[in-house]
């Protein structure tokens, strides 16, 4: 049965080791592959280079970390300008129409003296959580107001919190400008001339009323929640792919991390090794267990004399069942 | 003589070795398999009504959660039905640029689908990892291109998102200089293995007119023995302007499989390597700049476009109303009929061969479930 539609100096067919069992001959000689990897995994350099095949190739994250490329894209931000601190965004709804999830929701502002629609949001609300990071909100956006961030440490446990506003989304261009500084200095000129008409059909402080700060320190406008998150990176990223301990690192991350190191050697330097736990434990077995006297000096052994480990209680009942028992048999 | 009962039991969904939520219900008689009822459905998320909702490139990113492997093939497919169904023309360059991102996720699809299925074999996880490896410098690569390691949503109508620069170039030369030697290692380490030719030669048999019937497709049918291959059969991009070979097997076991996945790996190379060399003469730039992507319409009728995914045939097949999303969106998923064939595949053998089966068709339950 002819089935190949090809012609047949396309095709060829896999060799295949049809040979009788050797004991242990392959699995030998593939060994001794592993085992020199092993020996250049183990002695070898961290290695980045990606001709090679032999080395260490792992990143020891959050210590290390790869250099983000600059079209990476994890959630979309909203951009302001640092010296007027008005924001890009002109409620223009392009990136709400395209989001492929629906997750972004826009109120227009409007003129309080006229009620007119002024080219600028009100509210800015997106879904974090069901956002899907495809990136359309900054491929649509006419005027560069809506950006990918880099920042991918976003995991928390109050899930409420992923609905984030004008308050979390906004971000300085300074700050856009340090993580993908190519892609922003081919939109610049457009970007900012557009701001510049629109500015001027803002009236009042509309358009940079979210308690966004510019250069100097101070809010803007008096804002009912305060800026947060907008903290711009220290220093310009590093190309390089794999970083020493804390470079590519914002400052507020190694902060934090150090934190947290130095805790758990404060746990750690509490006392001996194994003295750590049971310290730990009393406090729950009091609670539990309400008896003072098993807190002091939980005995190792596993089986203990009764009325230790004990809630009174407890013991109260064992005291009534073993005097029944003695009862019983006419003791 | 003594007779035994047969026994049903479950395996998944919840299980390391079923690649993802699938659940197999298989009768066993002592050790040995009498039939198998694979249960899916676990993953199901609505992807085609979703298509028919969304407009044509609201859809796009959705493509990348088919086949989360080879979300750049997906995208490729996708691109391509749109593209036919509303006469969309490509330039030369951007079909090099899909052609080359093909590639590298052919690469990275087998790399992992061989280690993941010698994972199941019990060859923990040297092979998995040197696979991984491999992926991830390719991932990095993706990443600078598309923004996004995984879901890549790199192309569009008509072209890809961004150009491919000098450090992709680059970097892409130098990748490939230490690829032969991570198929060499992954042979030598393998291919002789006594435990290797133990669980996978004449395990899992599927005949040659089996796989016809089944309709299967990529790497398996290829491994039954039948030389079908879409770049060949039907060209598209600029898949004939390569000189590749398209690898078959000849009984059809689980060993043909894996040895026609390192052998594809070793022709894309081959692609690879023409594709970057031609790849400075080609005319056009990344994307056809006549193309509204936003507000794309697609006139009255149908389409369906296909491309050789690392798992198979993978096509989408769109009606178009004329508006601006599809009347009806439907995706032929490989992994979804390659598995049809596993009961076939798996009667006869022990319960312990079904997981090293299941792991030589290669599935992904993403593109199963949709
Ligand atoms: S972020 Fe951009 S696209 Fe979205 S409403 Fe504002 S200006 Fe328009
Ligand atoms: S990245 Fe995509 S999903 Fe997320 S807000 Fe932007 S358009 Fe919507």
């Amino acid at each position: 049965m002819t089935l190949s539609h090809l012609a047949t100096e396309d095709v060829f067919v896999v060799e295949r080791n049809d040979a009788d069992f050797r004991a242990g001959q392959g699995m030998t000689k593939g060994l001794g592959i592993v085992f020199r990897k092993f020996r250049k995994a183990l002695f070898g350099k961290p290695n980045s280079d990606r001709a090679d095949t032999e080395g260490q190739f792992n990143v020891q994250y959050p210590e290390e970390r790869l250099a983000m490329p600059e079209a990476y894209r994890n959630m979309p931000i909203l951009l302001y300008d640092d010296a007027t601190g008005h924001e890009l965004c002109t409620s223009c709804f392009q990136c709400e129409r395209i989001c492929p999830p629906q997750v972004i929701h826009i109120t227009q502002a409007k003129d309080p003296a006229t009620g007119k629609p002024v080219p600028a949001a009100a509210k800015f609300v997106l879904e974090y959580d069901t956002c899907m990071s495809c990136g359309y909100c900054a491929e649509v956006c006419p005027f560069d107001a809506i950006k990918m961030d880099h920042d991918f440490e976003l995991s928390t446990a109050n899930h409420p919190e992923l609905d984030v506003d004008y308050n979390r989304l906004l971000r300085p261009v300074s700050y856009y400008e340090t993580i993908a500084p190519t892609m922003w200095s081919d939109v610049k000129e457009q970007a900012m001339k557009k701001l510049q008409n629109n500015i001027k059909r803002r009236p009042g402080d509309i358009g940079r009323d979210h308690g966004q700060k510019i250069k100097g320190g101070a809010p803007v406008a008096a804002a009912a929640t305060p800026a947060a998150g907008a903290a711009p990176a220290a220093a310009a990223k590093p190309r390089g792919p794999v970083a020493a301990i804390g470079k590519n690192m914002p400052e507020d991350k190694t902060a934090k991390l150090l934190a947290i190191r130095a805790a758990n050697a404060a746990k750690r330097g509490g006392g001996a090794a194994d003295a750590a736990p049971v310290a730990q434990a009393a406090p729950v077995v009091e609670a539990v267990a309400d008896a003072p006297a098993a807190v002091s000096a939980a005995p190792t052994g596993p089986v203990a004399a009764i009325g230790q480990n004990m809630s009174e209680d407890k013991r109260a009942k064992l005291e009534a069942i073993r005097a029944a028992k003695r009862a019983e048999r006419g003791e | 003589m003594l007779k035994t009962e047969e026994l049903q039991i479950n395996i998944g969904p919840q299980h390391p070795s079923t690649h993802g939520v699938f659940r197999m219900l298989v009768t066993v008689d002592g050790e040995t398999l009498v039939d198998l009822k694979p249960v899916f459905g676990y993953l199901h998320r609505n992807h085609e009504q979703l298509g028919e909702v969304n407009t044509y490139l609201q859809n796009m990113p959705f493509t990348d959660r088919l086949d989360y492997f080879n979300s750049m093939v997906n995208n490729h497919a996708y691109a391509r039905t749109i593209e036919t169904l509303a006469g969309v023309e490509v330039p030369e360059r951007a079909q090099y640029i899909r052609v080359i991102m093909d590639e590298l996720s052919r690469i990275l699809n087998h790399a992992t689908a061989m280690g993941f299925m010698l994972g199941d074999m019990g060859a923990w996880q040297t092979a998995l990892l040197w696979g991984m490896r491999e992926r991830e410098k390719i991932l990095d690569m993706f990443e600078y291109v598309s923004g996004a390691r995984m879901m890549c949503n790199y192309c569009r109508f008509g072209g890809v998102v961004r150009d491919i620069d000098d450090w992709f170039i680059t970097e892409l030369k130098k990748l490939m200089q230490g690829l032969p030697h991570y198929f060499d290692d992954f042979e030598g380490l393998l291919l002789n293995s006594e435990i290797l030719l133990a669980r996978a030669r004449n395990i899992g048999v599927l005949p040659k007119e089996l796989a016809l019937a089944y309709s299967v497709t990529g790497p398996v049918l290829r491994g039954s023995g039948v030389a079908y291959d879409i770049r060949k059969a039907e060209p598209y991009a600029v898949y004939d302007r390569f000189k590749f070979k398209v690898p078959v097997g000849t009984v059809g076991d689980v060993y043909d499989r894996f040895l026609v996945r390192i052998a594809e790996m070793r022709e894309s190379y081959k692609i690879l390597e023409q594709a970057l060399e031609q790849l400075p003469d080609a005319t056009g730039g990344f994307i056809n700049p006549k193309v509204k992507q936003q507000s794309l319409k697609a006139p009255a009728g149908e389409a369906y476009a296909r491309v050789e995914s690392p798992k198979g045939e993978l096509g989408f097949y769109v009606v178009s109303d004329g508006s601006g999303s599809a009347y009806r969106y439907k995706v032929r998923a490989p992994s979804f009929i390659n598995l049809s064939a596993l009961a076939d595949m798996c009667k006869g053998y022990t319960i312990a061969d079904v997981v090293v089966i299941l792991g030589s068709i290669d599935i992904v339950m993403g593109e199963v479930d949709r």
